[in-house]
């Protein structure tokens, strides 16, 4: 399977699109944040500079910008240049394995005097095999650029935060993967794709050799998986240090943690990192348990028949399915981050020995305990 | 030739970070050094079609191991160091030829051994997910004894990695 | 899904001199170094070297015990870093630096 010039040009195009997507995405979450939070707490929020106060990511910008440059006299510069850097990279990375929509398939075609195609585009960053294990292995990468910001700093309270954050997300990513365990489980694949795929329908399983159907249920991962999707989905908010987890960054109780010392654009860039974990969690949650793009009690066949009627077959239809399911996938992206803000001007924070015990004592018992519940039950299934 | 270029810069990379463990005298560069050797690696892996092994590789060694030295040097508080090598001009040229010697010794004995497995007899797998089943139902079968004697290994080393790095009288008691 | 081969060029010994590479450098770290940590991670690194060499000759020759190997090699190296850590925990305590020649204190 050879890539002519045209393909890799859209590829790398494609590349550049998700980065930016994601990018995009952390100034109207702030936005979202700072609105969301004021709507909980009965407050106005940024509502003075344009419509709704949306300019006011603008003039956030500008002023992160023309912050002062600071560097701590006795912190270490190149590692305190490099943390918020790196702080970017795993949400970025993995970004790109996320399946976002149905792929668009275009029949071959003359341009420029030479026949091209015919392309299947997949609207995903790169088709990474077992691309659950690749985003659970770029994500546990994230603990460096908060030891390298405590260190780098030469403060001891960032240290301290940079070895409580990381502390904290070493211990919930076994909690984590206990509970992907379960999902693997049951779907018997890495592959995020396949994993969509299977979710088509309504309910239906075999049990002891008969089959179940239940008409009124979609076949989503999280009617198999309810204490999995639980255990994942507060693993989820340990790992990208948010409420109720924000110990790392407890402004007030413990000084900000390891980004005491920062400010301005550096600043932003560990909010790009936070907020991509944000949105990197909250699609793995909905490939893992609620359909991925897929629409519920709508299959994809009825609603390419749906669409036949509006453009026509060929290249549009898929063009059209692709885009359909990519906002559906939207809109389920927003609530689950809505759900994260929700969550943080909600619940209260926990103390760090009871943050450890509920990872350690809790979590990490349940998980076991929904392994070996999942491992029956599909033998049972199969057997 | 994409994948030759690829290649030589992954060789690249890792030979050079490797090096930079063994040479840098500040003991954190050396850890962060070595994670991004290990990455190198595991994207080696992935180049080699070893997809989960490659994900496992950064899971358990950059996400964990690494993560676990560069915590410990912090911890300690260590600065650059005044005596990083051993000492004696005599044993260090002796050491460095020795390592030499052996690396010449390793390659001139693997190139002749295995000159006849090239890349033309290379099969590509029908599907990753078809060879995790198979690594899988190998490790249950076939290495079984050593996954169990394994298990067992996992669970002295925790109990003696607590009781050793423990301090006398509780987790918060000061060690004087 | 087939996969398409990446690897067309390149033939087993250009992994093996690798791997070659990284355990020799490994070891010189091992007879160099002084601080015990740096010492430990240069066990890692001649760990992976023998990794590499396992993991390329799975591949070329088309089984899969090379990579169970692998995946005791990394069992072992963790439990290695743990002890080796825990050790250099129980030494700082001591002597307050981790030279590897505070070692030589040690008696039964």
């Amino acid at each position: 399977m050879r890539m002519d010039a045209m393909e890799a040009a859209i590829n790398a195009l494609k590349l550049v699109v998700i980065f930016g997507m994601m990018i995009q995405a952390v100034p109207l979450l702030v936005w979202l944040e700072r609105r969301g939070s004021a709507f909980i707490q009965h407050r106005f929020g940024p509502n003075r500079v344009g419509p709704l106060g949306l300019l006011q990511l603008l003039a956030d910008a500008v002023k992160f910008i023309n912050k002062e440059e600071f560097v701590p006299g006795k912190g270490h510069r190149l590692l305190f240049f490099l943390a918020p850097i790196l702080a970017m990279m795993p949400g970025a990375l993995a970004v790109l394995a996320i399946p976002f929509s149905t792929p668009i398939e275009i029949a071959a075609f003359d341009f420029a005097g030479s026949t091209w195609g015919p392309y299947l585009l997949k609207v995903q960053g790169a088709d990474i095999p077992l691309g659950i294990i690749y985003i659970f292995g770029v994500s546990s990468l994230a603990t460096y650029p908060l030891l390298l910001a405590g260190w780098g700093s030469s403060n001891k309270f960032s240290l301290m935060g940079a070895l409580r954050a990381s502390a904290q997300m070493i211990s919930y990513e076994l909690a984590m993967g206990l509970a992907v365990v379960g999902v693997m489980i049951i779907y018997g694949t890495f592959y995020l794709n396949e994993m969509i795929d299977m979710q088509q329908g309504p309910m239906n399983f075999m049990f002891m050799g008969k089959e179940v159907i239940f008409p009124y249920l979609p076949n989503w991962g999280i009617f198999y998986q309810p204490l999995g999707f639980l255990l994942f989905l507060v693993c989820s908010y340990a790992e990208a240090n948010r409420l109720p987890f924000d110990l790392p960054e407890a402004e007030g109780e413990l000084v900000a943690g390891y980004h005491t010392e920062y400010g301005g654009f550096k600043m932003l860039m560990f909010f790009i990192g936070e907020y991509g974990h944000m949105i990197v969690s909250s699609s793995v949650v909905i490939i893992f348990y609620f359909g991925g793009y897929l629409i519920p009690f709508l299959s994809t066949e009825d609603l390419r028949q749906l669409l036949t009627g509006f453009v026509g077959e060929g290249a549009m239809l898929s063009l059209a399915t692709s885009l359909v399911y990519l906002l559906s996938f939207i809109i389920k992206l927003v609530i689950f981050l809505w759900v994260f803000i929700w969550v943080r001007w909600s619940l209260p924070r926990f103390r760090y020995d009871q943050l450890m015990d509920l990872g350690w004592k809790t979590m990490l018992p349940w998980g076991l305990l929904n392994t070996f519940v999942t491992m029956l039950l599909v033998y049972l299934a199969h057997g | 030739m994409t994948s030759t270029v690829l290649f030589y810069l992954l060789q690249f990379l890792i030979l050079a970070s490797a090096l930079g463990v063994v040479l840098i005298p500040n003991p954190i560069y050396c850890a962060l050094m070595l994670a991004v050797s290990m990455i190198g690696i595991s994207a080696l892996f992935f180049s080699l079609e070893a997809y989960f092994v490659a994900g496992v590789q950064l899971i358990v060694y950059a996400g964990a191991v690494m993560v676990l030295f560069v915590m410990v040097i912090m911890l300690f508080n260590l600065k650059n160091e005044v005596v990083a090598f051993s000492k004696g001009l005599l044993s260090k040229v002796l050491k460095v030829s020795l390592s030499v010697l052996i690396f010449a010794l390793i390659a001139s004995s693997l190139s002749m051994s295995f000159a006849d497995l090239n890349s033309s007899q290379l099969q590509p797998y029908e599907s990753a997910m078809r060879s995790v089943k198979e690594l899988s139902a190998l490790l249950f079968t076939k290495y079984i004894f050593a996954f169990e004697a394994i298990s067992i290994l996992l669970i002295l080393v925790v109990v003696g990695a607590v009781s050793l790095a423990r301090a006398k009288g509780g987790t918060h008691a000061s060690d004087k | 899904m087939p996969l398409t081969s990446s690897l067309t060029e390149i033939s087993l010994n250009h992994y093996l001199i690798l791997s070659a590479a990284l355990f020799c450098i490994g070891m010189f770290g091992v007879i160099m170094r002084k601080n015990a940590i740096v010492i430990l991670m240069s066990i890692e690194l001649m760990l992976n070297g023998v990794n590499v060499s396992f993991v390329a000759f799975s591949r070329y020759q088309n089984t899969m015990d090379g990579y169970v190997i692998v995946f005791f090699v990394m069992a072992i190296a963790a439990a290695e870093a743990a002890v080796g850590l825990a050790l250099a925990v129980a030494i700082f305590k001591r002597f307050r630096e981790i030279n590897i020649s505070s070692f030589e204190h040690l008696k039964g």
